[in-house]
């Protein structure tokens, strides 16, 4: 118990709990305007009078109330999942490479689970239980496949030749799976709204099958966030501390592919999300990685619902991807992380 | 006139270099690089080998060797003259232009910013014209035609990635991610206008976004082919400056060189050369990668392969394109996939090769 208390603590006991509140309060007010607004007919006003009037029978708007529980609040679930694994798989990664730039999508490891689901779906297969666990394999293989590629030449310590490994990987396996969406038609038009990552159209059901994983991946990180927190002061230290490097480094990584591969699966590639939300995190908290996460937690959310209503805003009645939203917001922070005089180092 | 047994320290001439003399008396001498001229005309002879392949074979008919002569001539059947001059032949041409001058951008761009993994493509410049190329076609109030816009965009990404990250031509990588990062905003907007418009007008605009020679705009090719001439005389001209430069800029000013006038002159005639050459096929950014690694290994050690770069760029893109045809047919994958399926590869290969990093 006394262990759990541990593994579950701010680092440096309520000192960060009102921000926390805060933040998350934030994420709440963010999430009653993501129903209330939407690219459609259905107003603020309008919705809000048929969340008020939810059980009352006699004033029932069935179109407003339709939009509302069908359309919006879907998408909403689905983006405070996918944010909060996101923002958490982001902090994770940066923290094992000990790279402030290491971000899921940049390292391929989005583009790993987006290209293994394009090839199982040419392979025949359609059901939503497969995508996740076919999207969280692929994601452990791009993730695997930089690091060996980092560790293999000692380029590992050097955050920017990493990002580059990343960012060409990325590139052959997206370049692949366009030729497998030339290829065939079929896989084409399964795949094809699924690959720019947007949160249009999910249902939630495509969110049951990603729980038991999501729970594994809580789980592990909840007991990792303080061998992590020991090795951040270097190896020695953790091992001094009676923890096994190799062991947490390994584990890390299946938790990022789990969160990673299961947001893909549900959303599609969304990039720099994992980027924006734990430099956003470390500002806020500091370089502990046990206050990181828990900040990332409320903020992922906030980040990825707050770009679903402003990319539903933006151009109505259309609707821009979501991905091309979050590559605006994050790439200038990519820029101003690389600008610095000198690289930050974790 | 010296002769080699008067400056022992002189390279032997007769057997790296070969001195052309100019005007009668020769006050003037072309130095020619043997082992280059030899891999030059190697490259050249791929090219018309790969071009009169690309000329034969094609999803409608293969014709005879003789045969496509003929249509070449304008004296074969109608069906064939047909074939050769309105389909295959543009096309051929439109591959060659646009490989050398990506190829030939991307030389120059890597010899500035020493480094091999500095192409337009990565620096973000591809995604930048794309972006502008797609502005104009889809209408957003913008009158000026896709070229210019292309260049425009070309000029913005590369302003903005040279500019945020200081100085051009300083070792290291940082500024190629921040160019990763350009290209991705510059990308992310390409996306946000195909959304906003009508499906023709994406239709229309599509082209642009994936590298192919399918579109191929007349008037971007025939621009193309008056800015290439003149763009790869001014690289020539450079040569010998980049050749110094490579060295260290100490070195190069000592030796009369102006450093910072000829970096700007190599780094403009490479974003004129991305911007036109996008214009006409989209984002084939990955030629300019293999085009000048591929010169780099023909030629002597310690040049600057201009002229090689220039061919090698345009038969790894008519044969991007060959194969993109053949590979999958009747399907035709764009040449930009088949260069980056190609290229990406090489560039991780670069990237993790510790003997590969050195500077170009």
């Amino acid at each position: 118990m006394r262990v759990l208390t541990h593994c579950l603590s701010f680092g440096k006991p309520r000192s960060l709990i009102g921000l926390w509140l805060g933040l998350s309060g934030l994420l709440a007010a963010i999430a009653l305007l993501s129903l209330l607004y939407g690219a459609g007919d259905v107003g603020p006003a309008r919705a809000w009078q048929a969340l008020q009037n939810l059980g009352d029978a006699a004033s029932y708007d069935s179109e407003a109330h339709f939009v509302i529980a069908e359309l919006r609040a879907p998408r909403l679930w689905i983006g405070l999942v996918v944010g909060a694994a996101l923002g958490i798989a982001g902090a994770l990664l940066q923290a094992v490479t000990r790279n402030p730039l290491a971000e899921p999508g940049l390292l391929g490891v989005s583009a790993g689970a987006a290209f293994a689901v394009t090839l199982a779906i040419l392979w025949g297969a359609d059901t939503a239980t497969l995508r996740v666990s076919v999207a969280q394999l692929g994601a452990l293989g791009g993730c695997l496949c930089v690091l060996a590629a980092a560790r293999l030449q000692g380029i590992g310590s050097d955050p920017i030749r990493l990002i580059l490994a990343g960012a060409i990987l990325s590139g052959l396996l997206h370049s692949l799976s366009s030729l497998i969406l030339l290829y065939d038609q079929h896989t084409a038009d399964e795949i094809r709204f699924w690959v720019v990552g947007s949160l249009a159209g999910r249902q939630l059901d495509d969110l049951v099958p990603l729980f038991p994983t999501l729970g594994v991946a809580a789980l592990l990180t909840i007991l990792l966030a303080r061998p992590l927190a020991a090795l951040a002061l270097g190896e020695h230290v953790a091992i001094g501390l009676g923890h096994h490097p190799r062991v947490v480094r390994l584990l890390v990584i299946v938790v990022v592919a789990l969160l990673v591969g299961g947001a893909t699966a549900a959303a599609g590639p969304i990039a720099f999300v994992g980027l924006v939300v734990p430099f956003a995190a470390r500002a806020l908290a500091g370089p502990d990685i046990r206050r990181t996460l828990w900040l990332c937690l409320p903020l992922g959310p906030i980040v990825v619902v707050s770009a679903d209503i402003v990319s539903r805003l933006v151009v109505p009645p259309s609707e821009l991807p979501l991905g091309v939203l979050t590559a605006l917001i994050g790439a200038p922070v990519l820029i101003g992380v690389v600008r610095g005089r000198r690289l930050p180092t974790l | 006139m010296t002769s080699p047994a008067d400056t022992p320290n002189a390279v032997r001439q007769d057997k790296y270099y070969l001195a052309l003399p100019l005007g009668q008396r020769a006050p003037l001498r072309v130095i020619v690089d043997k082992r280059n001229l030899l891999a030059n005309l190697l490259l050249l002879g791929l090219l018309i080998l790969l071009a009169g392949v690309s000329l034969n074979i094609g999803s409608a008919a293969s014709l005879s060797l003789p045969a496509t002569l003929r249509a070449l001539l304008g004296d074969g059947s109608p069906l064939d003259t047909f074939v050769i001059q309105e389909l295959r032949l543009p096309r051929v041409i439109a591959g060659i232009v646009t490989g050398g001058a990506f190829a030939l951008a991307g030389c120059l761009m890597q010899t500035v910013a020493r480094n091999r993994l500095a192409t337009p493509g990565i620096v973000g410049l591809d995604n930048g014209a794309t972006a502008f190329a797609v502005a104009s076609v889809v209408g957003t109030g913008i009158s000026l035609a896709p070229p210019a816009m292309a260049l425009t965009g070309a000029a913005v990404a590369a302003a903005l990635t040279f500019g945020l990250t200081g100085r051009i031509g300083v070792r290291g990588y940082r500024f190629l991610v921040a160019g990763i990062g350009v290209g991705a905003v510059f990308g992310a907007l390409t996306q946000l206008m195909l959304t906003r418009v009508s499906i023709d007008a994406a239709n229309a605009a599509y082209p642009w976004t994936v590298g192919s020679l399918n579109a191929r705009p007349d008037h971007a090719v025939l621009s193309l082919s008056l800015a290439l001439p003149p763009a790869l005389l001014a690289g020539i001209w450079l040569t010998r400056s980049l050749t110094v430069l490579r060295l260290s800029d100490a070195v190069a000013i000592s030796l009369g060189i102006a450093a910072g006038r000829c970096r700007m002159a190599a780094l403009s005639v490479a974003v004129i050369l991305t911007g036109l050459a996008v214009a006409v096929a989209g984002p084939v950014g990955m030629v300019a990668l293999i085009g000048p690694e591929f010169a780099r290994q023909l030629s002597a050690k310690n040049t600057v392969p201009v002229v090689g770069a220039t061919l090698a760029g345009a038969v790894v893109m008519v044969a991007a394109d060959l194969l993109g045809r053949m590979l999958l047919a009747p399907i035709e994958i764009p040449v930009g996939i088949v260069t980056a399926l190609i290229g990406s590869p090489l560039l991780l290969w670069i990237l993790l090769n510790p003997n590969a990093r050195t500077a170009p």
